[in-house]
C-alpha cells in the first residue's frame, strides 16, 4: 500500500472517520475526535504503520493531515502530491 | 477555606492513625469491613458519610476503591476544610494515593482528574486483609498488574516511570496472586507510577462493559477488579501480536515475561470474556472512543474487533 493509502487508513482508523469523511486537506478543527488524546493515538499510529517517532514538539504543532506529511516528507518518507 | 492542593500523600502506621483519633475525627467505612474497623480503632464507625462538617477536623475513609473515591469527591465538594486519611480495605485501585476519582453514574464511568482530590494521608492497614474474600484478592491483583503494565506500555511514560513501574513488576513477580497484605504497597507504587503516565485498552475495555455486564449479569459479581484480571491476557497478547514492546521491557529490566505472561493467563476468566463477548460486538466503536482505549501502546483499530470477536488470544 503506497504512503498516501496508508496515511488514509490511518486518519480514518485514529478518528473513527467514514472513508468518504476524509481528505488530505482535513485540519484538526474539522475533526470532532481530534484532541489531545488523538494525537497520542495518531503517534502510536505513525510510529507502527511508517516507523518514525514524533518529537513532543512536532506532535503539538500538528493541526492538519498536511502537517503530518510535511513532517514525515522532512524525515524521508514519501507521499505523492 | 479552601484545602491546599496536595502533591503526594503523607503516609501513616496504623499506630500513627489511632493516636489522632479523637472526637473531631469522623469514620467512614464500607459494610464489610466495619467490624474489622471498629476493634482495629476502637473508634465509632459509621456506614454513612457525615452530612456536615461540623465538630470534625478529620475524616477517615476505610474501604475499598469506590468508597475512597467517593470520600475524595466528597471532601472537596462539600467539606474542604477536613482533613483526609484514606485507608484501603483492598488493594487495586490505588485511590487511597491518587489524585484520581472513579465514581459510577448511571452505568457510566466518571472520571474525574484534581490535585484537590489527593488524600492528605493514607495508611496501610494489612490486619484489614483478613476481611478480604480470597477470589476479590486475586482480581485485585488483577487491577495492580493492569496499572503497572499499562503504565509501563503506555505511550505517555518517560523512561523514569517506565523503570518506576518495572521495578514494581519485580515486585509483583515475587508475590502469590491472593491475600498477601504486601500487594497494599505494590498497588500503591503502581497506582503512583500509572497516574504519571496513562492505561489502555484494559481499563478502555473494563470501563465499557461494566456497566452493560452488571445489567446483564447482576448477580455475577463483576467488577472493575475482575474485569481488569480477566481482559489483560487477551490485551496484552493483541498488543503482543503488534509490537515487540512486552519483550524490549522484560529485557531491558530482566523481568520474567513468559512467567509474567503465565500469571496474566492464570487470571483469565473464561466465563466472564464469553458474556462480554457480545457486548464488545456490539459496543465495539464505544470502546474504540474510550479515553483509556487511545492511549493504548499499540494502535487498536476497527478491524481489529476480530482479535478480540473470534479469540485470538487462546
Amino acid at each position: 500500500m503506497v504512503n498516501n493509502e496508508k496515511l488514509k487508513k490511518l486518519i480514518v482508523d485514529v478518528f473513527l472517520l467514514e472513508e468518504d469523511e476524509f481528505s488530505f486537506g482535513l485540519t484538526k478543527r474539522e475533526i470532532g475526535t481530534w484532541d489531545s488524546l488523538g494525537t497520542v493515538s495518531l503517534a502510536v499510529g505513525v510510529q507502527e504503520t511508517f516507523g518514525y517517532h514524533f518529537k513532543p514538539e512536532e506532535a503539538l504543532a500538528i493541526n492538519s493531515v498536511k502537517d503530518v506529511i510535511t513532517i514525515l516528507e522532512s524525515h524521508g518518507i514519501a507521499f505523492d502530491r | 477555606m479552601v484545602s491546599p492542593l496536595i502533591a503526594e500523600p503523607a503516609q501513616w502506621t496504623p499506630e500513627q492513625l489511632a493516636a489522632e483519633l479523637d472526637d473531631g475525627v469522623f469514620v467512614w467505612c464500607t459494610p464489610s469491613v466495619r467490624e474489622a474497623a471498629a476493634a482495629l480503632l476502637s473508634h465509632p464507625v459509621s456506614l454513612e458519610p457525615p452530612q456536615d462538617a461540623k465538630g470534625f477536623h478529620t475524616l477517615v475513609a476505610i474501604g475499598g476503591g469506590t468508597l475512597l473515591d467517593q470520600a475524595k469527591v466528597l471532601r472537596r465538594t462539600a467539606f474542604p476544610s477536613l482533613r483526609l486519611i484514606t485507608v484501603p480495605s483492598i488493594w487495586g485501585s490505588g485511590a487511597e494515593v491518587s489524585s484520581i476519582a472513579v465514581l459510577n453514574v448511571e452505568g457510566r464511568k466518571d472520571i474525574q482528574i484534581d490535585a484537590a482530590l489527593t488524600p492528605n494521608i493514607y495508611v496501610h492497614m494489612e490486619a484489614l486483609t483478613a476481611t478480604i474474600p480470597e477470589a476479590r484478592a486475586v482480581w485485585a491483583c488483577g487491577d495492580v498488574l493492569a496499572h503497572a503494565l499499562e503504565g509501563a506500555f503506555s505511550p505517555l511514560a518517560s523512561g523514569e516511570v517506565r523503570a518506576e513501574l518495572a521495578h514494581v513488576l519485580q515486585q509483583v513477580s515475587q508475590l502469590p496472586l491472593g491475600k498477601d497484605a504486601r500487594w497494599f504497597a505494590v498497588s500503591a507504587a503502581a497506582c503512583r507510577g500509572q497516574a504519571k503516565s496513562g492505561v489502555g485498552l484494559v481499563h478502555g475495555f473494563a470501563h465499557s462493559l461494566e456497566g452493560p455486564l452488571q445489567t446483564l449479569w447482576p448477580d455475577g459479581d463483576i467488577g472493575h477488579a475482575r474485569l481488569c484480571a480477566t481482559f489483560l491476557w487477551p490485551v496484552m497478547a493483541f498488543n503482543r501480536s503488534r509490537a515487540n514492546k512486552w519483550d524490549l521491557l522484560m529485557e531491558e529490566y530482566g523481568l520474567d515475561g513468559a512467567d509474567l505472561f503465565a500469571r496474566l493467563q492464570g487470571l483469565y476468566e473464561d466465563a466472564i470474556y464469553e458474556a462480554a463477548r457480545p457486548l464488545i460486538v456490539e459496543g465495539w466503536r464505544r470502546i474504540l472512543r474510550d479515553p483509556c482505549t487511545r492511549t493504548n501502546s499499540v494502535l487498536v483499530r476497527p478491524e481489529h474487533l476480530t482479535f478480540f470477536q473470534e479469540r485470538q488470544f487462546r
